[in-house]
This record gives C-alpha cells, structure tokens and sequence, in this order.
C-alpha cells in the first residue's frame, strides 16, 4: 500500500528538488524492503525444519556379537531413514550393506538362497557386493564399513 | 546424715535385704515348681530340662542343651545320641555314657560324623538338602589337609557350629552371606593361625576390597564373598588361568575385552595371575582410570612401547572425559538461565555411559577398541558443548538485535508518517 | 493524481507502458472483487465498485475524507481485530511443530523454544499476544459498559463483545495447557475442576473438553478447540462486530468528542495511523518477547503438584474465593454461571427494570463490581491455602 506513492508526486523531471524526492523515496522503499526482506529470511529461517541429523556418535553402530550372527544370514538393522543389512559370509568375514533400494526408495529384502538382494517393489537385484543384478535400480548399493572388536561387529554408516 | 550413721544403718538393710532375697527366692522356687508340675501334665518327659530333642542329656549339659534346642537339627529326628552315643534316658553319668557312647568327637571325625547323615541321599532328599558336601569337602584345600593329619584346619563344625546349626537363610547363621567372611576369616583373619603355612591375612585384605563395600555398605546381598570365587566345601585357592574364569562369571564384557587382547596370551606364558595382577586378589579394587598408564610398568619397563601405549589409552579417555565434563560445565550455566536441558542430561548420561564401556573395553589394551567408546563419548560431548554455547549466545545476539528492529520500526513509522502527510490535508 | 487510471483488461493498448503485477493481475482477474472481501473485516468503510479498476477504486478510498472522529477508545476493537491477527499468524507458524499429545506436546515445545531459530519469538509473541488480548477485550468490555453501548442499537454489539471476551478467555485456557510444561499442565487440571464446579452445564462441559481428569482425550480437546473451533467462532463475532458498525456507525457519545467529530480527515491517514499502530504493536510484542520473556518450565509430572501455582492474572479474583475454605465450589461456580448469564442479556435486563435504574446508578454499580474485584484480585495475588 505505502508504496503507491510513486504516482503521487511526479514533479518536473531534472530539478534538484525530484532529485532529492526521488533519492528519498528510493530510500524508502529500500527500508520497507528490508522489512520484506527481513520478513521472509526470518520466517525461512523458522520455516526451515531442523535436520534430524543423527549426532555424530550415532554414526558407529553397534549390532552385536559376532557369534550371534548365523552364517550366511542377513539382519536388518533399524538405523533410522538409513536400515542397513548385516550379512556374515563366512567365520571372519562380515559386510552391511544399505537395506535401501537405490531406485525408489523401497526397502530390500535377502533372498537367502541365491544370496541376492531383492527388492520387492520392481524386482530389481542386486548382488553381496551391491552391484546391480537386474531390475531397474540405478546405482549399486552402498556399503559401509564393518568393524569387530573383541567379538562385537559395528557398522559405520 | 554422718557416715558413721550410715554404716550402722546399712548392717541392718543389709539383713532385711537378705531376708527378703530370701522370701523371694522361695516364692520364685514355688512359683517355677508349679509351673514345672503344670507342664508335667501337658508334657510327656518329666521337667523342663528334659527335652524331646536332647533327651536327659541336658540336665547335666545345660549349655549343650541351650545351644542344641535352637539348632535347626532341634525337632528333626536328631538326638544327642546321634552323634554323641550313650543313653538319652538317663541322668546316671554311668548308665548315660555307657551304650557305644563316644563322647567328644575328634576333629578329624567330624567331617564323617556329619557326613553319615548329610550324605545320605534317602535322609536329606525331605530337606531337599544336596549330599556332595563331604565329597567336595575331600578335593578341598581343608580336606585335602585333614587327610593328611592336619587337623588344624576347618571341619564341618567350625562354618556351621557343632551344636548350634542354623539354617543359612537365618540371618545369625555363621553361613548368612554377610556372615560368610567373619567366618572364614575366624581363621583366614588369623596371623598366628595363617603365618606358620606362609598363608596371608586375606580376610582383612578382603574388608578393603570393593565387594566388601558393596556387601556390607550397601547391602547387596549378591556381593560376592569368599565362597563365590573359592567355593563352599571344595573352598580351594582359585589357579592362574581360572582367575579370568572366575572373575568373568560376573565381569563378562571385562573377561571377552581381556581374552580379545594381548594380555590373555602373556600372562598365561608368564604364569601370572591375570585379573589379580592389576585388580589385587583379595583387596580387589576398581581400576582407577589413572592405572591405565601407570599400571603398565609395573611390569613393562618405562619408555616401553607398551608403556607408550598405556599413555596413549589413558590420554584417549582423558581427552573424552574432559569434553563430557565440559558439556556438563555447559548445561549447569544453561540450568542457570533457564533454558531447559533435561534433553541434554540424558545425552551427557549416555556419554558417560560410553566412557564407562571405555573403561571396560581398556581390558582389551588397543586403542582402536577403546576408542569405539571415547570417540562416542568425546562426541557427544562436544556436541552438547557447542550446541548449548550457541543457545547461550544466541540470548545475548537477541537483546542487540533489539535494538537493531526498534531503529527500523522508528525509522518504519517516520516513513509512513510521511506518506500520511503527503497527501491533502483535511 | 494527474496520472491517467488505469483501465481493465479489456482495452488493453491503453494501458500504461509500464507494466507491474498488479496489472497483469488485472487483466486475468477481478482483484476489486477479491479486494473488496476485506472489507467485511472492518478495514475499508467506503462502498467498492467491483467493476472499476482495483488502483482507481484504491485511490478513491485513499482520499475519501471522513470524520476524525476515531478516538483512543476506538482503538480496543481495532486491536481486539489486529492482535487476532497476530494471533492466528504466529498460532499457525507454532503448529508446524507442535505435537498435541501428551508424549509429544513438551519435547515440541521445547524445540520451538530452543531449538528452531526465532522460535523462542514466535512462542513468546503468541504468549505475550494472548496475555494482551485478554487485557483488551476485557477492558473493551468495560468501556462499552462506560460509554453504554449496550443500549438500543448496539445490543448486539454488546453482545458480540461479550462473546469475543469469552471466547478470549477460553482461548487462554485451552492454549495454556498445550506447551504440557509444569504450569500449565497444572493451570489445566485445576481449570477442569472449575468447569466441573459449575452446576448444570459443568459435567456437560466437560465431556465437551475430553474428562475431568487430564488425558490425551482432553490434550486433543484443548488442541483442536484452540485452534480450530474457538479461533472460528471468534473470527464470526469479529465479523459481527463489524457488520454492527456498517449498521450503526462508531459510537460517538462523549460530548467532547463532537468538537472532534466536526474535524474531517482522509482516508490515507486512517489507513496509515492502522498501520502504525500494528507495527508499535508488533514492536511492543516483541520487545515484551525478548526482556520479559514467559518462563518455560521443566515437564509436566502429574504427580508433583508444584507450589505456588497461580491461575493467570484475570482468574485471581475468583481463585481468591476459591481459596475460602467454608465457600464450597459450587458456590463459585455458580457465580460463574450468573456472570456468563447476566452479564449478555445486561441490554435486556434494563429493558426490563426501565425507569427503575438509570445510567449513574448503573455506572455506580458497575465501579463497585470493578473495585470488589481489583481488590479480590489482590487478594489472590498473596492468599495461599493454609
């Protein structure tokens, strides 16, 4: 509303007087633009949902005993947006891998027998190393680092 | 009144008090006479010192009776003659101690004695009682001893009491878990007794320890005592190599860190004891964290690598535990404003948690395995830190930023003002 | 005002050379209209020609003169409207975070206190908003009582200011419990003890609420009547108000205003003395915010009932009753129902008594009434049971 008076004044073009009027209503109307400006960062700022970062300290996860793992055999570990699959090959060896498809977002399931990583909404496969077998996925899965530690497995994710 | 006045007074009460001692012991006489004649009637065996349990045994063994008549044998089909022989229906020293009477029952008997009953599956399967005390009793360290004609070492009598057995559930049994250690330490606390076998005071170094704290200031009762690391009756002094067994019954996550190290192996090449070495064996102490480094030459030498190495474990937790504390400095100051941190309490707790496991995991002696705890640990209390410090500033940013929207709302006004004027005037 | 208008869409080679939103906006649609909406709220007096251009129309409302009669005592219903506003704005950007159960309500809000950036602001404005909507309805309420305006034509404006106080204050109620902090989870038990007190509609009204006793029934209650039911009904009576006005006109009753009422103003400045009382308003609100910011207390644990709790300012007249032990509540509960029975139908109580009560008399009664309970108010500032 303020800023209709544009039209109000428009004097003689040149004079020393609009000049001043002029410079003084473009002052104006940069101060009531800060306000907008102000305005709109403040509510972003409000706006903007705090990331659900999970703190650094959740970064190493911790699954278990390494005896509790059966061989050959996937657990799924709830992490967050993040589930990711514990699968122990053989006595030492142990990988995780993203439980997440990396087509859509759907989450995988182990095909125990053909030692896959199938997910369900459009069949797409992959295998233990996360490397596209079939379907429509993208990109391989994403693994992550495996840790044992005096016979407990971490995962950093 | 003079003392000379007193003195004669006094021969005189002197005589009534006699007198009336008198009267009153006969009455009280009469009194206890009725009272017997009275439980004649109800009673099958004669006066009151004539027990179904002790027989007449107890007219001449008062004391024996007393102690025998609380007894949980008292009421069982336990007499005096069980184990003492001789005739329970007598009061004739001859006639009593006569009918394969043994009289007292030598120490080195005893075990079997007590074992002629408690061995008896048939007998104790009523009680539910176990029968494997005397066999365990023969591979202990007391037994083994016994057999080989030492008699100065604990029998059956001298944990349980010969006349006065009490079940171990009652609090005054000598076998009552808080009892255990007294008990043995009867002997185990006893230089004169333990010097001759070159044994050392372990009941006194016991009461220094952190079980002893924790069974008797506290009162937890599954505290353990000495028979939980040496056994009951097959009590035999814990071997190196069991040690770690016998402490991981209960310190399990201390006993896979230690295994998982490389402690396990040396200490079993070098014959040493591997909890006690650090911990002590009977004074047993909670490790202090400063013992992570300087625990390390007691047996390496200094400037080792493996004294590097305790350095280094103990710097990881020092620096951790400084930050957790830190966050904690933080959240005091926070408390003060208010702002509320009851989040930030659960995070720092769980921090702890963390440097708690550290300490656990630092049996493993490798620093990547303690820093899975002390990284956490560090983190979170960084985090914490950082992000009350921000909160904490962000009160202040506010007050100045005040002031920064007042000139813009005066400045604001002043502009619309001056629209307002402008236009005609009424 | 030597600028050519502009014209409608229709004809559109004589339209300015410079082009800006509004006219775009213009040609695609008829924003007079859409303008025009507003002015059911009270903004805008003078009537709107749809047909015409939305800057014409703009520009005849701005320099319409009109009488500068709108004094200080005009400007409880105006704020009554703009704090509303505020109201609604900041309620709204608080329920982006606000979880209303009981798991959840304290967690959110303390995130929104602490956590999301100016959320602290947000929360402190729209509790310092709702203190000052309280203040100003109720003294609105007075000062119509004053000026009598509740006679013939405004009875229902009276009434609708009667309703707006109501709804006012149980806006406070139903909003103090969300936050689930130490005091106003206990504010909220208490307040459903109150409403059980009043005879009749009190067990009605509280299975309306959700229970006597507090559960995530009444948590979800207390959200939904205060954000949606309650800012509704309030929004209706705003919306009353107004059309009571259109009707009738500003009051103009004071003698001394007649010399003022003879003064003729424009439009422009109406509109420009609105917009900076809003803005010392917000700038009120915000450095309220900021210095004496509303204490956020630790969680709500309904088995520690904290000491010293005080009902909010405008209660403590009634809670020093409540704190007589020989008064039983019911007592005051049904002093509740007379109040929120008589003071509405006050126009047709006079009706009624006709010549038997005249103005002063009223007005004498009515400071009694003030003065009894500014002192029992007192009172409940320092009475503690036992």
């Amino acid at each position: 509303m303020p800023e209709k008076n544009e039209n109000d004044a428009p004097g003689v073009p040149g004079g020393p007087v609009t000049d001043r009027r002029d410079f003084l209503k473009t002052l104006s109307r940069a101060f009531l633009g800060i306000w907008a400006v102000g305005g709109a960062t403040a509510l972003a700022s409000y706006l903007k949902a705090p990331e659900h970062n999970e703190a650094s300290s959740e970064r190493t996860v911790r699954v278990g005993m390494l005896a509790d793992l059966r061989l050959g055999e996937a657990v799924v570990v709830r992490h967050g947006v993040k589930p990711f699959f514990v699968i122990r090959l053989d006595a030492t060896k142990v990988i995780a891998l993203s439980a997440v498809c990396t087509h859509v977002r759907c989450i995988l399931t182990y095909d125990r027998d053909r030692r896959a990583i199938v997910c369900p909404c459009h069949d797409g496969r992959f295998d233990l190393n996360g490397n596209v077998l079939s379907g429509p996925p993208p990109k391989p899965l994403p693994s992550y680092e495996v840790l044992t530690r005096a016979g407990e497995v971490f995962v950093r994710v | 009144m003079s003392a000379r006045m007193w003195e004669g007074g006094s021969v005189r009460m002197a005589r009534l008090a006699r007198l009336t001692l008198l009267v009153c012991a006969v009455s009280c006489a009469t009194w206890a006479v009725s009272q017997a004649q009275e439980d004649d009637a109800t009673k099958p065996h004669g006066n009151a010192f004539v027990t179904k349990s002790s027989g007449r045994c107890g007219v001449c063994h008062p004391s024996e009776r007393v102690a025998f008549e609380k007894s949980r044998h008292a009421g069982e089909d336990m007499r005096c003659t069980t184990c003492h022989g001789g005739n329970e229906q007598s009061v004739d020293q001859t006639s009593a101690h006569a009918n394969g009477f043994k009289g007292r029952i030598s120490r080195a008997d005893i075990p079997a004695s007590c074992a002629s009953c408690h061995s008896d599956q048939k007998m104790m399967r009523p009680y539910d009682l176990p029968v494997d005390q005397m066999a365990l009793y023969q591979t202990s360290g007391h037994g083994l001893k016994l057999k080989a004609g030492d008699t100065k070492v604990a029998v059956c009598s001298d944990c349980h009491g010969a006349h006065d057995v009490l079940a171990a559930s009652d609090p005054a049994c000598r076998t009552y878990v808080t009892n255990i250690p007294r008990t043995c330490g009867n002997c185990h606390g006893d230089s004169l007794l333990m010097a001759p076998r070159h044994q050392k005071d372990s009941y006194h170094d016991y009461l220094k320890s952190v079980h002893a704290k924790e069974l008797f200031d506290k009162g937890d009762l599954r505290a353990p005592t000495c028979v939980s690391c040496h056994g009951v009756h097959g009590a035999t002094p814990t071997q190196v190599g069991d040690v770690n067994k016998v402490c991981g019954r209960c310190h399990t996550a201390e006993r896979r860190y230690f295994l998982a190290g490389p402690h396990a192996d040396g200490m079993a090449k070098k014959g040493m004891s591997e909890c006690a070495s650090c911990h002590q064996d009977h004074a047993i102490q909670a490790g202090a964290t400063e013992r992570l480094a300087s625990g390390c030459v007691s047996c390496h030498a200094k400037g080792s690598k493996e004294a590097a190495l305790g350095a280094q474990l103990l710097a990881d937790y020092k620096t951790a535990d400084l930050a957790v504390s830190r966050a904690e400095e933080q959240i005091s100051k926070a408390d003060g404003v208010p702002l509320q941190t009851d989040d930030y309490h659960s995070r720092v707790e769980e921090a702890r948690t963390y440097l708690r496991e550290a300490m656990t995991a630092a049996h493993a002696v490798k620093p990547d395995v303690m820093a899975a705890f002390t990284a956490r640990a560090r983190s979170v209390g960084t985090e914490v830190e950082t992000e009350i410090k921000h909160k904490l500033l962000n009160l202040l940013v506010e007050k100045v930023a005040l002031l920064v929207f007042w000139f813009y709302v005066v400045m604001t006004i002043g502009i619309i003002r001056r629209w307002r004027d402008r236009g005609p005037k009424a | 005002m030597n600028d050519t208008p502009k014209v409608p869409g229709d004809t559109p080679e004589a339209a300015p050379a410079r082009k800006d939103a509004i006219a775009w906006l213009e040609e695609r649609l008829n924003l007079t209209e859409l303008f025009s909406f507003i002015t059911h709220f009270g903004i805008i007096y003078t009537p709107i020609d749809t047909q015409r251009p939305l800057r014409e129309q703009w520009k005849k409302i701005v320099e319409t003169p009109m009488v500068a009669y709108a004094r200080w005592p005009h400007i409880l219903g105006l704020l009554t409207a703009l704090l509303f506003g505020l109201e609604a704005f900041t309620g709204v950007l608080l329920a982006f975070y606000h979880q209303p159960t009981i798991a959840g309500a304290y967690d959110s809000t303390r995130s929104i206190v602490r956590d999301v950036p100016l959320g602290w602001l947000v929360h402190q404005v729209h509790a310092w908003g709702s203190s000052l909507l309280v203040l100003v309805v109720l003294m609105r309420l007075l000062r119509l009582f004053w000026d009598g305006l509740y006679r013939a034509p405004r009875e229902v404006l009276w009434l609708s200011a009667v309703a707006l106080a109501w709804i006012v204050l149980q806006l406070d109620f139903t909003g103090l419990l969300l936050p689930w902090d130490v005091k106003s989870y206990w504010s909220a038990v208490r307040g459903l003890e109150v409403v059980w007190a009043i005879p009749f509609v009190g067990p009605f009204l509280s299975f309306l609420v959700g229970g006597r006793t507090m559960s995530e029934d009444v948590m979800g209650r207390f959200y939904v009547l205060h954000i949606i039911v309650l800012p509704a009904l309030y929004l209706a009576f705003v919306y009353v108000t107004f059309a009571t006005m259109r009707r009738v006109g500003l009051s103009r009753v004071t003698d001394r205003g007649v010399a003022q009422a003879q003064a003729m103003t424009t439009f422009r400045r109406h509109i420009a003395d609105l917009l900076i009382i809003t803005l010392v308003l917000f700038a009120a609100l915000v450095t309220l915010a900021t210095l004496l910011p509303f204490p956020f207390h630790g969680a709500a644990d309904p088995y520690t009932t904290p000491k010293g709790t005080r009902p909010p300012w405008y209660m403590l007249a009634p809670y020093a009753l409540f704190q007589v032990p020989w008064i039983p509540d019911w007592v005051f509960g049904f002093g509740l129902l007379v109040v929120a029975a008589c003071v509405p139908f006050l126009p047709a109580f006079l009706r009624v008594m006709g010549e038997r009560i005249d103005e002063p008399r009223l007005k004498r009664i009515g400071l009694g009434v003030l003065g009894l309970w500014l002192v029992l108010s007192v009172i409940g500032i320092f009475v503690d049971r036992r």
